[in-house]
């Protein structure tokens, strides 16, 4: 039983050889985690991405693998969420939505409210909460934009955001400034007062 | 009755007014484009040479033009790092090998242009071969695993 | 791109540019590229294009920087810059309309009513833009949007200032127009 895994595995870790730059333990280890993703529906190539990422960064094997497996677990729960008609590009943006903070109840909602491609979507969500935004207020902003704005009406708004953070917003204001300009999610109970000055997100 | 007319034009200058923000990165697009030769000068660059006789700027384009493209888009990195030696690109678009995509420098200031099919991807600058570095002028990633600062561009489309 | 220090003049700023200090210029670019980042834009209608020509606009002023007569107005200098090379671009590149994604079966109800007719606004305003002839346009964005006078303006477009007065009160009233058009649609 023992000898079958081993020579399964060894025969998989020939199949790639970008993972030779690993040691032989940590390609082995790799190596279960990326095919255990494969047969499961996931991609492998953000898997070995990363794998390679630890590898030029002179990062401890252990450290590689438990970064792979993580990566493993986050794009399952990023499918899920996003359905399996999700693109890789969807997926990995989705782990970068998720590890900033968003639920996957983010993303299906994001997935129900706008047509794909989701990349973009989900990238400015991440980027918004790496820039200081809180994530419930760069998904409530995100959400908001979702259903009409274009790839790079997003992109122009995650900018904005950045640059008002930068001259001094609070980062939640400085989201909720914007959100309420062009779209009046947050008091969405109570209709705006007078006709606000409308902004295009 | 003519104040209510102008009214909306009034409303549609206020919302004209507003500030926008460009990309932050224009600025070393910038540097690069004026250090580089011109076309009359033959050099180091002649990738960049070609580029100026086509008649074209080399552009960051972090979003695909029209309406989910699904071709590649030709971005173009920059790092100013005028004490440097040497400077690679390195991300999940080549696999975070060093050795594919050095750079190219004039007066400080480190380019390379790189094609991307749609995607997020993690990058960092690598100075040296011995020192990291997240891009300034783009999002940060925000998981860092591996003890060392990387940067995150996205380009739009379906991609695969 | 690093971190602008003191404030330094415009002046100042060119004079050390021309006497070969390029990261000066980077400061420049980054006072002026927001300002004249806005006024491309609504004039190309285009952000990409927009950029392109903003790009294309500091790395012209940089290698005609010796033909700035007065450092101190390097802004408005820099403002002919880009005034000129709008033109070029509007005349090539074909006019695109921005059309949002528009909700297809109607389900996101109340809670984005708001949003949808903040959304349409610009989305009208953009096309009323779009709809002015260039000439009007361009006086119209730099008299209101840019706050120039009409004599600075006449300097950077060639054009005598009544006939910018015309423009202007030409594009005024046809974006009344437009604008009206789109609220009864």
């Amino acid at each position: 039983m023992i000898l079958a895994v081993l020579l399964i595995a060894t025969q998989v870790a020939a199949q790639d050889p970008r993972l030779d730059r690993l040691d032989p333990d940590t390609r082995t280890q790799v190596t279960v985690v990326v095919d255990s993703a494969r047969r499961m529906g996931l991609p492998a190539e953000p898997l070995i991405q990363r794998a390679l990422e630890g590898a030029t960064k002179g990062a401890p094997g252990p450290r590689i693998v438990t970064a792979v497996r993580r990566l493993s677990a986050d794009l399952g729960t990023a499918r899920a969420a996003l359905g399996d008609g999700a693109s890789v590009p969807e997926l990995e943006a989705g782990v970068a939505a998720l590890r900033a903070g968003a639920t996957p109840q983010v993303l299906a909602k994001l997935h129900s409210v706008r047509r794909p491609p989701l990349t973009m979507a989900l990238s400015v969500l991440a980027d918004l909460v790496a820039s200081g935004v809180p994530a419930d207020s760069a998904a409530v902003a995100v959400l908001a934009l979702a259903p009409k704005a274009r790839d790079a009406d997003l992109v122009e708004f995650r900018r904005a955001v950045e640059r008002d953070i930068a001259l001094g917003a609070p980062p939640a204001a400085a989201t909720s400034v914007r959100v309420n300009a062009g779209a009046d999610v947050l008091n969405a109970a109570s209709p705006p007062p007078g006709p606000a000055l409308p902004r295009r997100p | 009755m003519f104040e209510q007319e102008d009214d909306i034009v009034e409303r549609m200058i206020q919302q004209l007014r507003r500030p926008v923000a460009v990309d932050p990165g224009l600025d070393a697009r910038v540097l690069q484009a004026i250090t580089a030769p011109r076309p009359s000068q033959r050099g180091v660059w002649p990738w960049l040479a070609a580029a100026a006789l086509l008649g074209a700027l080399t552009i960051w384009r972090p979003w695909s033009r029209g309406s989910g493209a699904d071709r590649p888009d030709t971005l173009q990195f920059v790092l100013v790092a005028p004490q440097a030696n040497s400077v690679s690109l390195v991300g999940d678009f080549n696999d975070w090998d060093p050795k594919r995509s050095p750079m190219r420098t004039a007066n400080g200031i480190w380019a390379a242009v790189v094609q991307l099919a749609p995607g997020r991807y993690r990058y960092a600058f690598l100075v040296n071969g011995v020192e990291w570095r997240a891009d300034p002028g783009a999002p940060a990633a925000r998981d860092d695993e591996f003890g060392t600062p990387s940067s995150v561009v996205t380009v739009g489309g379906k991609g695969s | 791109m690093g971190i602008e220090k003191v404030e330094s003049s415009d002046a100042e700023l060119v004079r050390r540019v021309r006497a070969g200090d390029i990261g000066a210029y980077g400061v420049l670019v980054s006072r002026y590229r927001d300002r004249l980042g806005r006024y491309a834009i609504h004039m190309i209608g285009d952000r990409e294009d927009a950029e392109e020509a903003l790009q294309d606009s500091f790395v012209r002023a940089y290698r005609s920087l010796a033909r700035c007569d007065d450092p101190a107005r390097f802004g408005a200098w820099l403002y002919g810059i880009l005034v000129n090379r709008c033109r070029t671009t509007g005349a090539r590149a074909a006019r695109r309309r921005r059309m949002f994604v528009r909700d297809p079966d109607g389900r996101h109800g109340a809670a984005h009513a708001d949003q949808s007719e903040r959304l349409e606004w610009t989305d009208a305003v953009d096309r009323a833009l779009a709809r002015l002839a260039p000439q009007h346009r361009e006086a119209f964005l730099l008299k209101h949007v840019e706050d120039l006078e009409y004599e600075e303006i006449a300097e950077l477009t060639g054009a005598g200032v009544s006939a910018l007065k015309m423009r202007v009160k030409r594009a005024r009233e046809q974006l009344q127009r437009y604008l009206r058009e789109a609220e009864h649609v």
